[in-house]
């Protein structure tokens, strides 16, 4: 690297281009955010504020003939005093608590684990990425192949073993815990990955460190590992947070929000209005309220991730 | 050999807490193996699924030995038996365009996260939080909320059914997850090196290029292997945005209602299909994938 | 470098792309349905047409909501992506109430062979008129469907059986024909030990899946969905006989396979096919496959018959069942009106539709009436049968939010988390409220029937009228 330096150095001093910092840099920040910028406003302006527009007035997209009148805070009111709403934020609250926190303390293991080498470690690897990489149209159908009560490979399986067969679509609970193993499945590689690439980083100077100072495993893991790989970590956990708050596909598929609504996530709900009922202005309030819900807990995760970042 | 156990110094002897370690091992072993089982398991069952007649799909107890049935593969094709059908129509024009979309898309949204990361790692500036947030925050959003408005503005504009179109979803939907993940490996590449290429007379944007860049090669094909899955099964935009011209694969052979009921072995066909791509993209970044960030000469954090 | 490279790569890629659009100079007419036999179906019999600047495309969806919310998107932002589309027959409502489907009246006034006469009259109120009454249609009957019995010809015809049965119950085994008798036959044949069932039906929380049936049920014990002239639905829909209606519905989960009260027509057919039933409500839209050896296991003993009515708490007897099936609608927004027309005049030539009545059903009445048909193959006989007990949905706009609110709470009672009075309650009072909000005035009256089927169309007979013996 240092002869590389000494050569280019001598270029650059031949061609008598200085480097100019501080310009340089608010112009690179000009140049690297922009089309950024550009590219989002565009794409989100137009919708946030048909969104935030309709949720004040009473429409339906698909009855025009039946024109749109104000509404004021009627949407949000009505929607906020239905007890069904509340059930479907408690059920999707429960079900993003379940997700993220198998699919992190898992992948994370899993990332950790292939950090050795071992044979065939990188085949393993690339093939434990494949769930992640399905569509979430076949997830949706091939869990609810397997979870079938009377001919999926799920209830085979248990019957084998002595337990009976379990209706994993037809209660509640059961297809909680469905729902959240098909949904683990498919995106605990994304953490896996990751995981790995950010323990990657760290360098083996500081392993052969606590090696030499004779740290367990466990202490190596929790104490070094763990934090250091902290920052991508936290990225992972907002992410998939994010996502699986609106995890609508793979309830749809396995129990149609069945029995009753009550496998209805709070996005299943906004689907069902705004397309099936097409109540355009109540859709809209409801996913206004979702985004706020969403946005208020990312803001708290965030700022704590600003934290961590600047602590190392 | 020392180990602490409920606060009282034992003594072990090195027989014991090599058995202990191995066990430690064999449990952490298992464990894999475990959730290795879980993981591939279901897709083998996909793939045995595939060449199921729907008979032997229903068959209860399961069936390991069958007699193999093309016939989804031939549907999701639209070759063979089904050579006829309404399904074939288009199969190859919808490949194409999910490549092209799925792959410009990947590229644009890598470049412009990776740009954006950067900047946001390396500088502190008015805003900075405010547009890390904003871009987060254009993820939140489920999609099925604004459809009809992406609907009537890309109809209104001449992007409906277009693959341009469909590029800038997958840009805006991805961009985010990029910047914020490139931001997290630029965050680990030490600043000094830039310091010391600045110092030493380079630009900004060669550090950029020549220095930095290389170093978060892993990030970058992580966030691309992302990006790209995203892209290639992005399916609520596309199935309202497109209609012929533009149709993307996944909604192209996910229409898999028939004469029989739900078609099971086309559905299980189309998956294996649509996984080969995305297979083929992550063995073609593989080496990158797996190589996280290096720090060279530095060597401390 | 790699990044280099992705940007050259990038950029002739989006170069590709963009020339790669083919011009067509000639006229597209884009369909959509959801993918399936009858699909297939239509575009086969288009490659015929005799006009070749004229070309058919299928815009296929999957079946489910997918297809009702790809056409809604499209009629929502007034555009032109599709020129026709096949939507299931309840959706003529809500499509032509928000204004979005062309009048077809307007086309038969124009069009030389197109008339209301070429389909029979029944079919073409069921498929296209709205609203109901009014003799103004937005729908041609694309694919005529109608709900079905299935059943083991020789658990029926052995003799073992019949002797068991007749022992147990005092009366011959016969196919039935009301849902009590169903209720006996199912029990006799239900024998977990055997893996045999003795009825299935769907349950599914899903579309339309569980309340198909449950209608089926209930206006055949007298119920109705909700009263069309004054917009009631409490007192209607939760009367005594719809009551007992989907009581009895509830009840027949007893003899179906466990799991099965999350069935949608998938799982029936699956598990029929696989022989753990005795009978099975099914779509005639099946039957094909479910006659074809080499999709059921066991073809050759399948019967199709009629579904079973039921006889009252008034002691009438009544047979209703729920129609399925397509009807044909013209995006108001498609430009192509004229070539469409001039398809349309081909396609629905008898010609064409007796191609169409060989793998779908026609709603062609040259068809239908031809002494062909019938002879076509094992449940032509039956379908025509079948046409006149059939009832619908509301043909009202609302129908998708109606049908999602019954679909709820007839969920709930599958589930049994509610009693099938409170269910039905429940669900009355959120119709009302749905009613209410669309604009309907709803005018109460100071008794609703027990019986609601007496005031409203009613169907009622005294003597059970045998159709499957």
């Amino acid at each position: 690297m240092s002869m590389q330096t000494t050569d280019a150095t001598a270029t650059m001093r031949a061609t008598g281009k200085p480097a100019k910092k501080k310009s340089s840099g608010r112009l690179m920040i000009l140049g690297f955010l922009s089309p950024t910028l550009l590219i989002l406003i565009f794409m989100v302006a137009y919708p946030i504020f048909s969104l935030v527009f309709y949720s004040f007035h009473n429409f339906s997209a698909l009855r025009p003939n039946a024109g749109m009148t104000p509404a004021g805070f009627d949407n949000y009111s009505y929607l906020l005093s239905d007890p069904d709403l509340w059930q479907r934020f408690v059920f999707t609250g429960k079900f993003v608590l379940l997700c993220v926190t198998l699919q992190m303390i898992i992948g994370i293991f899993v990332g950790y684990q292939l950090q050795k080498s071992f044979r065939g470690r990188d085949v393993i690897f690339t093939l434990l990425m494949m769930p992640m990489m399905l569509s979430p149209v076949v997830v949706g159908f091939l869990w609810r192949y397997m979870l079938n009560s009377e001919w999926g490979i799920v209830n085979y399986m248990l019957t084998l073993v002595g337990v009976g067969k379990v209706d994993w679509l037809g209660q509640t609970d059961a297809a909680l815990w469905a729902a959240a193993a098909a949904d683990t499945w498919m995106w605990t590689p994304f953490i896996i990955l990751l995981a790995t690439a950010a323990f990657r980083g760290i360098p083996e100077t500081i392993y052969e460190a606590a090696e030499v100072d004779g740290a367990s495993q466990a202490y190596v893991f929790f104490r070094i590992t763990l934090p250091m790989s902290a920052p991508v970590l936290f990225i992972a956990l907002i992410l998939r947070l994010i996502d699986s708050f609106k995890q609508y596909d793979l309830f749809f598929a396995l129990t149609g929000g069945g029995p009753g609504s009550s496998t209805e996530t709070v996005s299943f709900a906004v689907a069902k209005t705004a397309f099936n009922y097409f109540y355009t202005g109540e859709a809209s309030a409801l996913a206004v309220i979702l985004l706020c819900i969403i946005i208020g807990l990312s803001l708290i995760l965030v700022r704590h991730l600003m934290k961590l970042g600047e602590r190392y | 050999m020392m180990a602490v156990a409920g606060g009282e110094c034992i003594e072990m002897t090195k027989a014991q807490t090599d058995s202990v370690q191995k066990l430690t091992q064999w449990f952490l072993i298992a464990l894999l193996a475990v959730y290795t089982f879980y993981n591939l398991g279901p897709i083998f069952w996909l793939i045995i699924s595939s060449l199921k007649s729907r008979a032997d799909l229903f068959a209860m107890p399961p069936v390991w030995f069958f007699e193999p049935d093309l016939s989804g593969y031939q549907q999701v094709f639209g070759v063979g038996a089904a050579a006829e059908s309404a399904s074939a129509f288009g199969v190859l024009d919808s490949l194409i365009s999910s490549v092209v979309v799925s792959t410009v898309g990947t590229a644009l949204a890598v470049i412009l996260g990776t740009m954006g990361g950067y900047v946001c790692s390396r500088f502190n500036f008015t805003g900075k939080n405010d547009f890390l947030f904003f871009v987060l925050s254009t993820r939140m959003l489920p999609p099925v909320a604004v459809l009809v408005f992406y609907h009537l503005m890309f109809a209104r504009l001449g992007l409906a059914d277009t693959r341009t179109g469909l590029v800038l979803v997958a840009v805006f939907a991805n961009v985010g997850l990029a910047t914020w993940i490139m931001k997290g490996f630029f965050d680990g590449v030490p600043k000094e090196i830039e310091q010391i290429a600045l110092v030493s007379g380079y630009t900004r944007l060669y550090a950029f290029f020549r220095l930095v860049l290389p170093m978060v090669k892993g990030g970058i094909a992580a966030t691309a292997g992302f990006c790209f899955i995203f892209a290639w099964n992005e399916f609520a935009f596309a199935s309202i945005l497109t209609t012929t011209k533009a149709k993307t694969l996944p909604v192209k052979i996910s229409a898999a209602s028939g004469a029989t009921g739900i078609e099971w072995t086309q559905i299980c066909a189309a998956g294996v299909v649509l996984i080969i791509p995305v297979l083929i993209f992550f063995y073609l970044i593989r080496k990158h994938l797996l190589m996280g960030m290096t720090f060279g000469v530095l060597g401390r954090r | 470098m790699k990044l280099r490279h992705t940007l050259m790569a990038s950029a002739a890629v989006i170069a590709a792309s963009a020339a790669s659009t083919s011009a067509n100079a000639d006229t597209e007419l884009t369909f959509v349905w959801h993918a399936g036999t009858c699909a297939d179906a239509l575009v086969e019999i288009a490659k015929d047409y005799p006009d070749k600047s004229v070309s058919i495309v299928p815009a296929l969806v999957p079946y489910g909501p997918e297809w009702h919310n790809k056409i809604a998107s499209e009629f929502a932002i007034q555009g032109d992506a599709f020129d026709f589309a096949m939507w299931d027959s309840q959706s003529t409502a809500e499509f032509a109430g928000g204004g979005h489907a062309v009048k077809i009246n307007d086309i038969f006034a124009d069009s030389d062979y197109l008339s209301a006469e070429i389909f029979p009259a029944s079919s073409l109120s069921q498929y296209g008129e709205y609203p109901d009454g009014s003799g103004e249609f937005y729908g041609l009957p694309a694919n005529q469907d109608a709900y079905g019995l299935m059943y083991r010809k020789d658990l029926f015809e052995n003799p073992d059986e019949q002797a068991a049965f007749k022992e147990k119950y005092g009366r011959d085994l016969r196919v039935p024909e009301t849902y009590q008798e169903a209720k006996e036959v199912a029990e006799f044949f239900t024998r977990p030990d055997e893996g045999l069932y003795g009825w299935g039906q769907m349950g599914g929380r899903e579309y339309d899946f569980a309340t198909t049936a449950s209608n089926s049920f209930l206006w055949s014990f007298g119920g109705e969905l909700y009263n069309p002239e004054t917009f009631e639905v409490e007192g209607y829909l939760n009367s005594p006989a719809s009551i007992d209606g989907v009581q009895a519905y509830v009840d027949m989960f007893q003899y179906g396979p466990p799991g099965s009260g999350n069935w949608g027509f998938d799982e029936v057919n699956a598990a029929f096919q696989q022989g753990q039933l005795a009978m099975a409500m099914q779509w005639f839209y099946f039957n094909g496959s479910n006659a074809d050896p080499e999709v059921n296991k066991f073809a050759k003993d399948t019967g199709f018959g009629i579904l079973p009515g039921a006889v009252g708490r008034d002691g009438k007897f009544r047979r209703q069942f729920s129609v399925g099936g397509q009807g044909m609608g013209i995006n108001k927004y498609s430009e192509k009106l004229p070539e469409l027309v001039k398809f349309m005049e081909w396609y629905f030539q008898p010609e064409q539709q007796e191609r169409y009545a060989a793998v779908c059903q026609t709603g062609l009445k040259a068809v239908l009436e031809s002494p062909d048909w019938q002879g076509l193959n094992s449940y032509n006989a039956q379908f025509s049968k079948a046409l006149q007990y059939l009832n619908d949905y509301w043909h009202l706009p609302e129908y998708p939010v109606l049908l999602d609110q019954l679909q709820e709470e007839v969920s709930n009672a599958v589930s049994g988390s509610k009693t099938v009075e409170q269910a039905l309650t429940d669900a009355a009072k959120k119709h009302e409220r749905t009613l209410q909000r669309a604009g309907h005035e709803i005018k109460r009256s100071d008794s609703t029937p027990e019986v609601p089927d007496q005031q409203i169309a009613p169907v009622g007979m005294d003597d059970v009228v045998p159709v499957n013996n």
